[in-house]
């Protein structure tokens, strides 16, 4: 008799009886819960957490970013766009271009950083480049969301929507930042 | 010590069992190209999954629940 039975002098009629028809149906009900899980999907209107599909109809509010000129290239700024939970960034690339993402990365949703020439996630080490948000290194593979700006006569600058999923990667970019060149690190 | 023995259901052929397996790795890949393609923002692929996965777990749940004694007593 094993130690733990001694421990445990419990005996079941049910013990050591796992039929493979018992393991086959929890299969078939995990197997179940996957089609609900597509079915689910199927039915839901609304964008998934980290979609940026903007819904039909949606109207978004403008958010006031500051000044223009008050970033610096190589500088970024967070902003809130949607709402509180709705966290973005708004870089001025090294090229001096602007830029707003949101901040959420497409892997398991961190919050990206700007560092140097490219958006950081500290997580598991992904990188995206700042044109267009594209994923060039670590384990994201879709873009970040953008948000289009707006710059008002008056120099201030305006978060004033989503700007559409990219589809394309552009060819600079893929011969650029190849998402399957990593960049080895020698101490 | 001897546990009393349970009646047997009928028992699972190994090659049921293995299409039930199947099923569900198949069921996993479906779901996750789903999931990956909705972030995306690309839904056409919903309505087929969705009629695939439904007939996958039909057979699933038919071998499982109803299928009559398929080996007789591999324990035996
Ligand atoms: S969460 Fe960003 S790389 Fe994993």
């Amino acid at each position: 008799m094993t130690w733990w039975r001694r421990a445990f002098p419990l005996e079941l009629a049910e013990e050591g009886h796992f039929s493979r028809r018992e393991f086959a149906r929890f299969l078939a009900v995990v197997s179940a819960g996957f089609t609900a899980g597509i079915g689910y999907l199927w039915l839901r209107k609304k964008p998934l957490e980290g979609g940026s599909d903007p819904e039909p109809g949606h109207h978004e509010t403008p958010v006031a970013l500051g000044l223009a000129s008050d970033l610096q290239p190589g500088q970024s700024r967070l902003f809130k766009f949607r709402d509180e939970h709705d966290a973005c960034i708004l870089i001025r690339t090294p090229k001096g271009e602007l830029r707003a993402y949101r901040q959420t990365c497409t892997h398991l949703g961190c919050a990206v950083r700007f560092r140097g020439e490219r958006l950081e996630c500290p997580c598991h080490e992904g990188f995206f480049e700042v044109d267009r948000g594209f994923p060039v290194q670590g384990p994201p593979s879709r873009p970040l969301g953008g948000i289009t700006l707006e710059t008002r006569p008056d120099g201030t600058l305006w978060a004033v929507g989503e700007l559409p999923k990219p589809t394309d990667l552009p060819e600079r970019v893929a011969t650029a930042c190849p998402r399957e060149a990593r960049t080895e690190v020698t101490s | 010590m001897s546990l009393p023995s349970r009646p047997r259901q009928g028992h699972f052929t190994e090659a049921a069992l293995g299409i039930t397996l199947l099923v569900l790795v198949i069921q996993l890949y479906l779901f996750e190209t789903v999931l990956q393609s909705v972030l995306d923002g690309h839904r056409t692929l919903l309505a087929g999954a969705f009629i695939a996965s439904l007939a996958l777990t039909v057979v699933a749940l038919v071998l499982a629940f109803k299928a009559p004694c398929l080996d007789d007593d591999p324990g035996a």
